[in-house]
């Protein structure tokens, strides 16, 4: 018994940390032909060309400052709306509003709103992607904090005013250091949002801003495999270091 | 009642970030499916819906969605319900603990690039094969991607669902106390396949259940996934609907809004669903 255990956990271990190391290879080699198991040639270069400011920087440049602004913007909106459903009367329609963008594909959401953003000027600009990825990450911020806003915190609200505080007193000193680790939480996971994002960006995007998913589908199709698994390797390793850093809030505090 | 400037600002978020983008978005599409909006645009007609209608790709395509999602989530929560039942706190401390959180790391787009890189003809596994002498050509690999099963999408999807859902399970496992339970179901004479079965299985399924009609749903509109690994047909409805929407045939636009407006329907039904159960409405 203990052995089927223990086989099962490396295996699940194996199957995790393989794809992870084969890209990690695939990153450092220059030719790989059929049949041969591992890449014949390797190299540190596409990892210099990266520090020396190639496209692939630029992308990662790109891909951290949309999500650095739509991990801001909507945790702090979120945090603001999900108070004001929270203890709404119609609260569960209201929270149907904020699944809905939520749940819907964010290619097919982009491709419906493209028109609007063809109008206003903003397709295929930086401004206009983080515009359209804050829809899909707004919402997720409201279904994220709604539980937080529960009778407890409103007690808290309540004897401060009782005791002669303000809103302002009670939100500066109260809420927002009770609520400070959640909020870490869901801008490190809207940010992971934003960073995983390809269809709406795509769209909206018009491939004129060239995050790191956009360059992974582009290296695809001309068939640059070493430059695919390096802008692949770029995009693991945030999460990677995000999800070791707030996995124990994730699945422990909920 | 006086209305504090706090609600105001989250009322306006509200609307400009959830409301408005739905409604713009969604009449534009209704509008151009109906040919009141667009570069077609003459009078009200279904004629884009009967041709859609009329096509046997719509259906497929829902129901090619419908299938490959049913199949990664039934797959997934399979395998997780059976670590997490016969195995349960396998991954509760040590480093695979923080393995088991690799593949949630991982971008849909890099999911599909790896399994593009493993599953294709000549990818890591027909190597393997090969140099194992199983096969002797490149031909001789079985289509494992872009084929018409949808075996590369579903074994991506499992990748990146399963440990979220055996991480889920874990925890379940621990609050709802589906030990003590099974304890006492064994105290009092049930075998441990009894206990497993109509005990541990049903608890955990209950719980979980609201996130498997979300998990499907994300995975019933996936894009990058089947965009990458899956054949022009049948396609996936998200494909399905962008390919029709970014035709150089302008006639075949407003059959792709009809598309966008179908799906969306379909995901709407099925969070009314999910907000009506009871059990449900209180997970939510």
């Amino acid at each position: 018994m203990f052995k089927a255990r223990t086989i099962l956990r490396f295996s699940i271990a194996i199957i995790c940390i393989f794809p992870v190391l084969m890209l990690l290879l695939l990153s450092v080699s220059q030719n790989w032909v059929f049949p041969y198991l591992l890449p014949q040639k390797y190299t540190a270069e596409n990892w210099l060309e990266l520090l020396r400011g190639n496209s692939i920087a630029i992308s990662l440049l790109v891909s951290i400052s949309i999500a650095l602004l739509v991990a801001f913007l909507s945790t702090v909106a979120g945090f603001i709306t999900s108070q004001l459903i929270a203890y709404h009367a119609n609260r569960k329609y209201l929270l149907l509003l904020a699944y809905l963008p939520f749940l819907l594909s964010p290619v097919i959401l982009a491709v419906c709103l493209k028109f609007y953003f063809n109008k206003m000027n903003i397709a295929g600009t930086f401004l206009g992607v983080v515009l359209a990825q804050m829809i899909i990450a707004f919402p997720y911020c409201i279904i994220f904090f709604i539980s937080f806003w529960n009778q407890r915190i409103r007690q808290y609200q309540n004897l401060v005013n009782t005791l002669g505080g303000n809103n302002y007193y009670a939100f500066n000193k109260i809420i927002l250091p009770v609520a400070k680790p959640m909020l870490l939480v869901c801008f490190f996971q809207s940010f992971l949002i934003s960073w995983f994002e390809y269809g709406l960006t795509s769209v909206i995007g018009y491939g004129k801003v060239q995050t790191l998913t956009i360059k992974v589908y582009q290296f695809l199709n001309e068939a640059n495999l070493f430059y695919a698994a390096l802008s692949c390797c770029l995009l693991i390793i945030p999460p990677v270091i995000l999800l070791w850093v707030n996995k124990r809030f994730v699945f422990r505090e909920d | 009642m006086k209305v504090r400037p706090i609600n105001i600002t989250a009322y306006l978020l509200l609307i400009v970030f959830a409301v408005i983008p739905l409604l713009l978005g969604l009449g534009y599409a209704l509008l151009y499916s109906f040919g009141l909006a667009g570069a077609l645009q003459n009078s009200f007609t279904l004629s884009n819906w009967q041709k859609l209608f009329a096509e046997s790709e719509v259906l497929s395509s829902f129901a090619y969605s419908t299938a490959l999602a049913l199949t990664s989530i039934i797959v997934s929560v399979s395998i997780a319900l059976a670590v997490t039942v016969i195995y349960p706190g396998m991954f509760g401390k040590g480093l695979f603990n923080y393995l088991i959180y690799l593949p949630l790391a991982f971008p849909a787009m890099v999911a599909a690039f790896f399994f593009f890189q493993f599953l294709s003809k000549a990818g890591i596994l027909a190597r393997m094969f090969f140099q194992l002498h199983l096969i002797s050509s490149i031909e001789q690999f079985p289509d494992l991607v872009n084929d018409r099963w949808g075996i590369a999408i579903i074994v991506t999807q499992v990748f990146v669902s399963c440990p979220f859902f055996i991480l889920l399970l874990g925890n379940l496992y621990v609050t709802e106390r589906v030990n003590d339970f099974i304890l006492l179901s064994e105290s009092l004479g049930a075998t441990r396949q009894q206990s497993m079965r109509k005990i541990a299985l049903p608890m955990l399924l209950q719980k979980c259940f609201p996130t498997m009609i979300l998990y499907f749903i994300f995975m019933f509109g996936a894009y990058e996934v089947p965009v990458l690994l899956g054949r022009s047909n049948p396609e996936m409805v998200s494909v399905f609907a962008v390919r029709k929407l970014q035709r150089f045939n302008l006639l075949d636009i407003p059959q792709g809004y009809a598309i966008a407006i179908l799906y969306t329907l379909v995901v709407f039904i099925l969070i009314l669903f999910m907000l009506k159960k009871k059990s449900l409405a209180h997970h939510v």
